[in-house]
């Protein structure tokens, strides 16, 4: 039973960290707290269902659609209302807020065009596979498997000149344009790459479970949450730190209820923001430093 | 602001074998000095020699790793920005800091201390006395206004105003606090002569009134021309002190300023 | 006219709401993400008072605000010392669990299936059950929570406030205890949400927690950001908005399963003007600048 819960949670955890990895990617390279990834998030899903259920492109295809569009919405929303926000005023805040209405902007279309009401994509009972003691459904089996592909791309990519500069970046935007690199393309590539890594998260969960406008939000917040827990200053943080909550929620769901699985999930990030803002992965911060 | 009427009773400010490490960085080393009242004090030296530090740790903004600050004989250890600057401490900060989207006037006027409608029940309950004392406060500000000659300037909100300005707007906001000792962070950088001339007479009568002023300053003229006295820091220690004339004059202090 | 009555009972609520909000971000310069949650906790508290205890409404309301100004403390004691971004995300934290209480404690709050039968405010004998007299009611509090906050904003206590918004730092430094000040300031917003709360159960005579989510309180920073803070006048413009598009889409015959989309459409399109070209809103004075 354990076991099992353990597996559920880990393949739960697998999409939240996925979707947590590009959150914090941006996040922590451009200092943007990208309220709006939820929307690009949304957007992936839908792109999904319009190619996908309604105009029957083979769901590759309509998989590769759905990641190139949500590359795109992520790049517009920096392009579109960061840049020119970051042109005029310095306060992250107000960039924060500009997030949020590209977010309910943009969900709200979608709910136009599309209503409000679930969507499902593959209707019927699902294949499993049985891995000992464990069942795993196709999508958690993919889920899983795109969380390692992702992981080890991560890892890889770290490697590389790209990596490395992204890194370099992330601690010091403007060390990195006086080397001669270009930060506007670098600041669009890193918004390419967190918005991709979204749509992939959307893909398996729409395909899975279906999608309605308001998933965004909840894919967002727990990819806060993620890379609060896990870290931000790290980026592998916001990985563990979505394993660990998809666990996580899966014991609460049963030890107390589903019902309270968000509540508890909330307490946690303020438990974390309070007494452990660095996260699991990040440096302890001296008291002395911290003002 | 009547300048001429002498401030009694203010006591010496102190620091002793003040430590202060940033990392494995020692900001501040062993620094021992005392600043008593009527006198001006400069704090001279190049850029990082901790001068700033000095006064971010006397002012409760950052804590002493080592060593004591004292205020006649009260420890200021561990007490808070907010109750060091109600013991009478004033500062100055070298980014000057006005509150820009508040005019000139309110920026003066949210300085002076103690004020009726400063708890949020006042004015409504004790109506009358907010407002009489905000009258009052009004005309005291805009006298303080008056002697950094902005007055004509009253209700120009404080981002709308020079560089040289908001530092006399915030020297006025000093003395609507009645500071008694006055940590002064280049007070002199980056204004016009007849701003500067405004206030170096004013730091001059402020010590004549009986108040300490310290102040760090890169203007060696400035040093010369209003300090008492002097004090040479690099890199977090204390190398030299002593009479403006001789102390510019040192081999040591040239040695530090210019590497020679 | 009972429709015109409908939407001056909601100004009012919505006043009161947008000047306590205002309060804490536009005066105190704090983004705070849980405002829906202190409203939620006012009508939630008169609510259980009038229908548990069959207290009256003019003795429930007060008892909410100070329940409402009490909880403020959990929320702001520990969040008001993290920065930035942190604070925001602490408060959107504490609205989700506020709103989680509200769904999943049962027992208490009766959950998603809501309160019904509050019964309808009556004083000294006289109900407020036509639209003219609850018009009375909600404008007359609202009336009274804007001559309030004008008072204490227009004085040394606002100033404070003000200068904590501009420069932390430097208010400190002309020895103002700026945490109990910034603490006072989100107490007091969490106590006048409560009295919107109260009216708003009052009104309806229903609540159930989707009135009261993380929606709703990022609603309420919209409406602010697009009207303007930081004065008096912004969150009044704020409202007015907020209250007349509704009416202007219906004029313009757009259908009633679209409009609530267009409606966010459009505010979520001012909002991103908004914070691109006027941030300080339309007739505001403050911006996150």
């Amino acid at each position: 039973m354990l076991l099992q819960l353990l597996a559920n949670g880990l393949c739960a955890g697998a999409l939240y960290a996925i979707v947590a990895l590009g959150f914090g990617l941006i996040y922590r390279t451009t200092g943007v707290f990208h309220f709006a990834h939820g929307a690009v998030y949304t957007v992936a899903a839908y792109l999904l269902y319009l190619f996908g259920a309604t105009m029957g492109v083979p769901t590759i295809g309509a998989v590769v659609i759905a990641l190139i569009g949500a590359a795109v919405a992520g790049v517009l929303s920096e392009v579109v209302v960061y840049r020119p926000i970051a042109r005029r005023i310095s306060s992250p805040l107000a960039t924060l807020i500009g997030s949020f209405g590209i977010y309910l902007f943009t969900v709200n279309t979608i709910a136009l065009i599309f209503g409000n009401e679930t969507k499902v994509l593959r209707p019927g009972v699902d294949i499993t596979f049985s891995f000992g003691p464990i069942v795993l459904t196709r999508f958690q089996l993919l889920a899983f498997l795109a969380f390692v592909a992702v992981f080890v791309g991560f890892l890889l990519f770290k490697r590389t000149q790209l990596g490395r500069l992204l890194l370099a970046f992330a601690d010091n935007p403007m060390l990195v344009e006086v080397l001669g690199w270009n930060t506007s393309t670098l600041r669009i590539g890193v918004f390419a790459a967190g918005s991709i890594l979204a749509g992939i998260a959307a893909s398996l969960s729409a395909l899975d479970v279906g999608m309605d406008p308001y998933v965004g939000m909840s894919a967002l917040l727990m990819s806060a949450v993620a890379v609060i827990v896990g870290g931000v200053k790290v980026f592998e943080g916001a990985i563990v730190g979505g394993i660990l909550l998809g666990i996580v929620q899966s014991l609460v769901v049963w030890r107390l209820s589903a019902r309270w699985m968000d509540v508890f999930t909330f307490i946690i990030l303020v438990l974390f923001l309070l007494l452990r803002p660095e996260g699991l992965l990040g440096k302890a911060v001296r008291l002395e430093e911290a003002r | 602001m009547d300048l001429s009427k002498r401030c009694e009773d203010v006591p010496t400010l102190e620091v002793r074998n003040l430590t202060r490490f940033f990392g494995g960085v020692a900001a501040v080393k062993d620094v021992s000095i005392a600043f008593p009242p009527k006198r001006i004090t400069a704090l001279i030296g190049p850029n990082g020699a901790g001068k700033t530090t000095l006064f971010n740790l006397i002012c409760g903004y950052i804590a002493p790793t080592r060593g004591e600050i004292l205020l006649g004989h009260r420890s200021l250890r561990g007490l808070k920005p907010w109750q060091i600057a109600r013991l009478g401490i004033g500062r100055l900060f070298q980014d000057v800091r006005v509150f820009g989207k508040l005019t000139a006037l309110e920026n003066v006027l949210v300085a002076f201390p103690n004020q009726v409608g400063e708890r949020f029940w006042e004015p409504v309950v004790r109506r009358a006395q907010t407002l009489k004392m905000q009258r009052q406060n009004v005309e005291r500000a805009m006298a303080l206004l008056e002697l950094v000659c902005l007055a004509d300037r009253a209700n120009t909100t404080a981002e709308n105003l020079s560089y040289g300005q908001q530092k006399l707007l915030a020297i006025a906001r000093l003395l609507a606090m009645d500071a008694k000792i006055l940590l002064l962070d280049e007070p002199a950088s980056g204004v016009h002569p007849a701003v500067l001339e405004t206030v170096m007479n004013l730091m001059t009568s402020l010590a004549k009134q009986g108040r300490t002023v310290v102040f760090i300053e890169h203007n060696i003229s400035v040093v010369l021309e209003v300090a008492h006295w002097v004090y040479v820091l690099d890199d977090g220690e204390v190398v030299a002190f002593g009479l403006p004339d001789e102390v510019i004059h040192d081999r040591v202090t040239r040695e530090v300023y210019l590497g020679v | 006219m009972n429709y015109l009555f409908h939407i001056l009972v909601m100004i009012g609520i919505y006043v009161i709401l947008t000047q306590s909000l205002n309060l804490v971000m536009g005066y105190t310069g704090l983004l705070s993400v849980c405002h829906a949650a202190f409203y939620g906790i006012g009508a939630y508290a008169s609510t259980l008072l009038m229908t548990g205890w069959g207290v009256n409404f003019f003795v429930a309301l007060p008892v909410a605000v100070i329940v409402s100004v009490l909880l403020s403390f959990v929320v702001s004691i520990p969040s008001l010392r993290l920065k930035g971004d942190y604070f925001v995300l602490a408060t959107l934290g504490f609205q989700a669990i506020i709103f989680g209480i509200m769904y999943n404690w049962v027992s208490f709050t009766r959950g998603p299936y809501g309160i019904p039968g509050i019964p309808i405010p009556t004083l000294f004998g006289f109900a407020f059950d036509s639209p003219a007299s609850y018009t009375l009611l909600s404008l007359g509090l609202a009336a009274l929570v804007v001559t309030f906050i004008y008072l204490i904003t227009s004085s040394q206590f606002g100033r404070v406030l003000k200068a904590i918004r501009e420069d932390e730092i430097a208010t400190q430094a002309l020895g103002r205890n700026t945490v109990l000040f910034k603490t006072t300031a989100f107490a007091l917003g969490a106590g006048i949400a409560a009295i919107a709360g109260s009216l708003y159960a009052g009104y309806v005579r229903y609540i159930d927690p989707t009135s009261f989510t993380v929606a709703e309180s990022l609603f309420l920073v919209t409406i602010l950001a697009i009207g303007g803070s930081g004065n008096i006048q912004g969150p009044v413009v704020g409202t007015i908005i907020l209250v007349l598009l509704p009416e202007v889409l219906r004029f313009l015959r757009i259908p009633d399963t679209i409009a609530p989309n267009i409606r966010m459409m459009l505010y979520a399109l001012a909002l991103i003007l908004v914070v691109i070209y006027r941030p300080r809103g339309i007739a505001g004075e403050y911006g996150f600048e």
